[in-house]
């Protein structure tokens, strides 16, 4: 049993535009992923697909589906057919590349998103359970490495200060497993598998003690 | 949560209250929801639903960008209109509109997931003729939905619901059970009438590969949710005349698991076999991508992978 499926809208639901909720649906919320973990102007994308994926991007719309989630649209956003061309007049540099090799996360819809511009790098690794839902397994924020276990949401808080145990306090009676604290030269990173969308109370109260809190 | 079919039927029969009550008492808890939002919610799914299947079946129809399907919900509502038809005119209404639903996913158009894209089409098939047969008000549409979401959250959390990981049993199959266990409900039949019309719904299309033709979802995803939903109804007809599947549904849910973990890549959404492999669906899909995209891929570097 893993209960990853924990709303009756996983199972009746998104509302999609098609043709596939694994590799459409499920590939515009990884590229939402990943378009909220960098947060800022992007310049390049690189989409490594593994698998199922590599197989059959073309055919389920997948392509157009990863870079609607990059550019932020809804799954039912009725420009996700046309999101490389929009991306490409954006100016934004985008490659797919079909991986031979086994999924490195284990599943056989996987996709690694890579978003690029002169400051910083990052890449998530994500794949698509079906019907829509995701799992994010791997994250690498510029060089830093993060495995979550995979189920969405996910919380990664950023702190000028050590707030481990005051995150504790606040989230402790939904973690899906233990906190995992990154201690860097200057900050910490801290990150957080939940098993339900926190209350919004909570979001506030975590981003008034840190720099950065982002809910995946 | 509930973790079992038979956690499902004991509760409601312990309460007396339908699934569709119990699953909608457990998103509330989850989702730190109101009753309300969640209700107007699945409404607007509802609609999404019944606006595909409209669109599909009205007019000229709707045609895939690579002109493989499309149209034929409207040739099949020609001919149900002109009345000479084989199996009936309630069982041809679930099979255009579970036709209409898949051909405006494989256009493009906005569809509900119902559990997945590729089989959006069954439980629109079945709704329609549920709707006429027992003159289905709004709300019992939206209670048939929360009753099958109940049943199919039990299938995605113990099995697979994604053609990748199980093979169309887990999405066609698992969304003509659902179909099959809320018809139940809605019908009148109790809760265990509603997990054995499932279990028969899910036995029948134990097995079903994936094998999309050029890796779309068109041929031949679309008519495959005329099975689903016209098994659907059937299983649901045998549970409310009181046969039983025998195998409890959680076990036929285990099977149906071993079987997707059982078959070979190849059947299992990369288009690679069954019917995608027939010379015909050869030449489709270089029709489509003008180059055999399984063999021409680039490698890679091996950045990326777990080390």
């Amino acid at each position: 049993m893993t209960n990853r499926y924990r709303s009756v809208f996983d199972i009746i639901g998104p509302v999609m535009i098609g043709p596939s909720s694994s590799h459409t649906a499920g590939a515009v919320a990884i590229g939402h992923v990943a378009n909220r973990l960098f947060h800022a102007p992007i310049q390049e994308v690189v989409v490594r697909y593994f698998e199922s994926f590599a197989q059959t991007h073309r055919g389920h719309g997948t392509d157009y589906a990863i870079i609607s989630g990059v550019l932020g649209f809804d799954p039912a956003d009725r420009r996700v057919p046309m999101a490389v061309d929009l991306a490409r007049r954006l100016g934004i540099k985008i490659k797919f590349i079909e991986d031979q090799h086994l999924s490195p996360i284990g599943h056989p819809n996987t996709a690694a998103v890579t978003l690029i511009n002169a400051e910083k790098e990052i890449t998530v690794w994500g794949c698509s359970v079906g019907g829509g839902t995701i799992e994010i397994r791997k994250v690498d924020l510029n060089g830093l490495v993060f495995a979550p276990q995979g189920p969405l949401p996910i919380l990664f808080v950023t702190a000028n200060q050590p707030i481990g145990a005051a995150l504790d306090q606040l989230f402790a009676a939904n973690y899906r497993r233990p906190r995992v604290t990154h201690r860097l030269a200057d900050h910490y990173i801290y990150q957080l598998d939940l098993l339900d969308r926190p209350f919004p109370e909570q979001l506030i109260q975590a981003r008034g003690m840190s720099q950065d809190a982002i809910l995946l | 949560m509930y973790e079992t079919i038979a956690d499902l039927v004991t509760m409601a029969d312990q309460t007396q209250r339908p699934i569709s009550e119990l699953i909608i008492e457990q998103e509330i808890q989850l989702s730190h929801s109101s009753r309300e939002i969640i209700w107007a919610t699945m409404g607007k799914n509802l609609d999404v639903m019944i606006a595909a299947a409209e669109k599909g079946r009205t007019g000229q129809g709707v045609q895939s960008a690579t002109g493989l399907t499309g149209g034929e919900a409207v040739l099949m509502a020609k001919y149900r209109a002109a009345g000479k038809t084989l199996s009936g005119d309630t069982m041809l209404r679930a099979v255009e509109n579970a036709i209409a639903t898949n051909e405006v996913n494989a256009s493009m158009g906005i569809i509900c997931a119902t559990p997945t894209a590729g089989s959006a089409g069954t439980l629109p098939g079945v709704l329609s003729v549920l709707k006429e047969r027992l003159n289905l008000t709004r709300n019992q549409q939206i209670q048939f939905l929360f009753c099958a979401s109940a049943f199919g959250m039990i299938v995605a959390n113990q099995a697979m619901i994604a053609g990748a990981t199980g093979g169309c049993q887990a999405e066609v199959g698992s969304a003509s059970a659902m179909g099959a266990a809320a018809a139940v409900e809605v019908a009148g039949g109790t809760p265990q009438q509603s997990a054995e019309a499932f279990a028969m719904a899910m036995s029948n299309l134990l097995g079903l590969v994936c094998d999309p033709v050029a890796g779309l979802v068109e041929i031949p995803c679309i008519k495959r949710n005329v099975v689903g939903s016209v098994n659907a109804l059937t299983c649901a007809d045998m549970a409310l005349a009181g046969l039983t599947n025998k195998i409890p549904a959680d076990e036929v849910i285990a099977a149906m698991k071993r079987i997707g973990q059982d078959l070979p890549t190849s059947l299992r959404e990369t288009g690679l076999g069954g019917l995608a492999a027939t010379p015909t669906g050869i030449k489709m899909k270089m029709k489509i991508f003008g180059e055999d995209v399984s063999i021409h891929s680039e490698a890679g570097p091996d950045e990326g992978r777990e080390s």
